[in-house]
């Protein structure tokens, strides 16, 4: 007879070849054979309680507004604490944003910042964001941040930017699952106006690699990657 | 094929793995998925938090260095602080640091604690995946292949390894033994046999005394820091040398990037130039132009001459290790009945001429080097358990190393010697050194070499109560029990009083059973977790193509109700609900976008309705409503 362990392992092998109805019938058998254990229940919880599946682990729980063209974004309520000359650190502002450290130099602005700047900017950042123009915004927001990396508004419209442009960049590509493949003859791609990451990016392109492979090798940010990638496709380099 | 559980042989390595079996009593090597045969022994978490086993996470390894785990073989079973896991952390580019005892080792990956079995676990599950895929069911039984100087905790963790990855390992087995097997040495023969095994990452040479079914390994030498990265790195060498000298000294090496590239396409070449004398390396656009001038491409040729050019030392250090072993072991190459070559190196037509040199014949060419030992795990696998077995070498349980205590001077006194077959029982007598000496301390070791300080310490205990006498006349019998499932139970008796003490001594990989079975449960946790997110994955997608149907009928539907009186708010709703759904998408909700999926449905089957004139309220509708 099969032990709670078993029971457990062959469920989840059930639950994962999209079996539910084995799935939960393994585990109630565990749990005939040990109803406190919670772990089993968890997973009862899991298969009867959606359709087709929980959010996963990594989906960031933040609520959008119903659409981003609607309204700006809300001001970021992540309070991020930056020692004098340590720089901005995007990555404690969402960790599974993938965000990237846009300014390149991020030594302390040598003078306070002009606080005229930063408003003309971040008003044209909202405006821009308002036409929908969000590479426009993105680059507003890099001048702010770049003066002040703890401007908690220009922080939020970072983080909405890259968010909207990464869905952008990514419904250009089409299903992430798919292989995509040179669409051109090889020696044609030095004729190609490409910088180098465009190059490492294209030298993973074999037909055996999806975007969301290569979403994951290519050590980039996911915008960039994003960027670069729906940029190939645009150009007929990749399909 | 039979109807019962298919098995698999594994040849688990330091670089690359392969996964093999028996079908219809033909050894053949299964392919992965994507159709290769090697699987990378490489592990890592990438920026997105995507965990990567094989080819994809050897594709990342430079450009995420810090989160890749290679060569776990090296540290498997080892004790944190020994001089071979400080020699690994000298070149490994991610971090180790002690287990939560103290004792073992972790990787820290992504920013978490992988013990090492569990990296190993990581690669086993890939190949378990293949042989799944390929037999269309489950797989959970397997031979695994390790190298002959594996002691009991490193063979104890490679098994963990299998258990965390969802396999019964039933039997671990020497790696040239492995390979013997496979050329189906050992039925009618009774040679020596040289098994040179130059990998990606270790060289080990191999003496088999084979004969009626018994494969004793003789004598084992190598250099863990010898294989085909070398040669690699070599003609990476000589590709940023000859980049620098073409574009005012640029180091290419120093983007991460283009070192990436070069390493692929270095190893590239050199496989290549097994098989053809030369072989074109083209890197468009591989590093940025000074001073923001366009992307520098990277074009050569390299020819096999240049490649022996630039790796003829190692081939020679091959020869000399091996030089090494035989006369250590005290045979003479002419000695040697066969040679084996296994592992991607011996395929370097220079490295073949070297071992012909130095052995005086040919070596033995029928198997693939690659793929030889994995063959042979699966030979065995199949007679270990398969009904339809014939009548193949059944290689039983042995001791990997000499057992035995501590005496007096350092010395080690074997009780045990490798190779014994298991389960066995054997004792010796012992007697004291001082006179009035009324307790012995009975270290217990394992291991190959005369001096006990360089051995392994398994453990201790102290008898007691011994009658007092003259130094030498009391008799201490020392008796070793090795059970079935490797558990060795040490006892020391008075002989004349019957005084006893005993301890038994298990095999550790490191992991208690606690954490094992925290690893296992956080196993079945990610395997749920990653069919969530295929799920949403798979959501995703799907919404994404409603969308853009929803876009391409877009302006057939303004058309339509440009002329129609009815649904003109259909497309500010529409875009509204394709707006929810991209900001659910954007925002990685599942539980958002499976809100909008309905009404997103709903929109498309009204705009091709419109599209086509078919849906109520167009224009050329069937209801009456048109225009």
């Amino acid at each position: 007879m099969a032990t709670v362990a078993e029971l457990l392992d062959q469920g989840v092998r059930a639950y994962t070849r999209g079996d539910s109805a084995e799935a939960e019938r393994l585990w109630l058998q565990a749990l005939d054979l040990d109803p406190h254990n919670e772990r089993v229940r968890a997973y009862l919880r899991q298969v009867r309680g959606e359709k087709p599946g929980a959010p996963p682990a990594a989906a960031p729980p933040a609520p959008f507004a119903p659409s981003p063209w609607d309204a700006g974004p809300e001001a970021s309520a992540t309070v991020v604490v930056v020692e004098e000359g340590s720089g901005i650190d995007l990555g404690a502002v969402d960790e599974k944003s993938d965000i990237r450290p846009l300014v390149a130099d991020q030594r302390p602005p040598a003078r306070p910042p002009p606080a005229g700047d930063v408003a003309t900017w971040m008003e044209g950042a909202r405006e821009l964001f308002a036409l929908g123009d969000f590479s426009g915004s993105l680059e507003m927001i890099e001048r702010i941040l770049r003066l002040d990396p703890t401007h908690a508004e220009a922080r939020a419209y970072l983080r909405q930017n890259e968010a909207t442009l990464v869905a952008m960049y990514e419904s250009k590509l089409g299903n992430l699952h798919t292989r995509p493949r040179l669409a051109i003859h090889p020696e044609e791609v030095l004729w190609l106006n490409l910088d180098h990451r465009a190059g490492f990016l294209l030298a993973q392109i074999d037909g055996s690699v999806s975007y969301d492979d290569l979403f994951a090798l290519s050590g980039l940010p996911r915008l960039d990657t994003a960027r670069i990638l729906a940029s190939l496709v645009a150009e007929g380099v990749i399909r | 094929m039979s109807d019962n559980e298919p098995f698999i042989g594994i040849d688990l390595g330091t670089t690359n793995s392969v996964v093999a079996t028996v079908i219809d009593g033909v050894p053949r090597v299964i392919a992965s998925r994507t159709g290769q045969t090697l699987t990378p022994s490489v592990v890592a978490v990438a920026r997105n938090g995507k965990r990567l086993v094989g080819h994809m996470a050897k594709r990342q390894a430079i450009t995420n260095a810090e989160n890749t785990a290679y060569a776990a073989k090296r540290l498997i079973g080892r004790r944190w602080g020994s001089p071979e896991v400080e020699d690994a952390r000298k070149v490994l580019p991610y971090e180790l640091v002690p287990g939560p005892e103290g004792n073992d080792i972790r990787a820290m990956l992504g920013g978490r604690a992988f013990a090492i079995p569990e990296v190993s676990a990581l690669v086993l599950a890939e190949l378990r995946a293949d042989a799944e895929a390929f037999f269309g069911r489950r797989v959970t039984k397997a031979v695994i292949t390790v190298p002959a100087y594996f002691n009991d905790g490193q063979r104890k963790a490679t098994k963990d390894a299998g258990r965390i990855a969802g396999l019964e390992v039933v039997r671990i087995i020497n790696e040239p033994t492995s390979a013997a097997l496979a050329y189906g040495f050992g039925k009618q023969m009774e040679k020596k046999v040289a098994v040179f095994d130059l990998g990606g990452g270790t060289f080990d040479v191999s003496i088999l005394d084979v004969g009626k079914s018994v494969y004793d390994v003789i004598a084992v030498g190598g250099d863990t820091y010898l294989g085909g990265e070398d040669f690699d790195r070599r003609v990476i060498d000589w590709l940023v040398f000859s980049f620098a000298q073409e574009h005012q000294g640029i180091d290419v090496r120093q983007d991460k990037m283009a070192l990436q590239r070069l390493r692929d396409a270095a190893e590239r070449a050199k496989i290549e130039l097994s098989e053809v004398r030369g072989s074109a390396i083209h890197l468009p656009f591989l590093a940025s132009g000074p001073e923001g001038k366009a992307a520098l491409h990277l074009d050569r040729q390299l020819s096999r001459e240049k490649l022996e050019d630039l790796t003829q030392d190692l081939v020679d250090r091959t020869i000399s290790v091996a030089d090494r072993t035989l006369r250590d072991a005290g045979i003479r190459p002419a000695q040697v009945g066969e040679v084996l070559l296994v592992g991607g190196m011996t395929r370097m037509p220079r490295v073949q001429q070297a071992v012909k040199a130095y052995f005086g014949r040919e070596p033995s060419r029928g198997v693939h080097p690659e793929e030889v030992v994995a063959l042979g795990a699966a030979i065995q696998a199949h007679a270990l358990l398969s009904p339809q077995r014939g009548k193949e070498v059944l290689l039983l349980d042995v001791t990997p190393q000499n057992l035995g205590i501590l005496v007096v001077g350092g010395y080690f006194a074997t009780i045990i010697p490798r190779n014994t077959t298991v389960p066995t029982s054997q004792s010796h007598l012992f007697t004291t050194v001082q006179d009035g000496q009324t307790s012995v301390r009975i270290a217990v070791l394992q291991g190959a070499s005369e001096k006990a300080v360089e051995n392994e310490l398994l453990g201790e205990f102290v008898l007691d109560g011994i009658r007092s006498a003259r130094r030498g006349e009391v008799e201490i019998e020392v008796t070793f029990d090795i059970s079935a499932d490797g558990i060795v139970g040490v006892s020391a008796r008075d002989s004349a009083t019957g005084t006893r003490q005993s301890i038994t001594v298990t095999a550790t990989s490191g992991l208690t059973e606690t954490e094992m079975r925290r690893i296992l449960e956080e196993n079945l946790d990610e395997q749920l977790t990653r069919r969530q997110v295929g799920d949403f994955e798979r959501l995703r997608d799907r919404t994404r193509e409603v969308i853009d149907e929803i876009e391409r009928l877009a302006p057939a539907v303004k058309d339509a109700l440009a002329r129609s009186r009815f649904g003109k708010d259909a497309v500010v709703r529409a875009e509204e609900v394709v707006a929810r759904a991209r900001a659910a998408i954007a925002a990685q909700d599942l539980q958002q976008m499976i809100g909008v999926e309905e009404q997103l449905d709903r929109a498309l089957q009204l705009f091709k309705g419109l599209a086509s004139g078919s849906a109520p309220g167009s224009p050329g509708g069937g209801d009456g409503k048109g225009a």
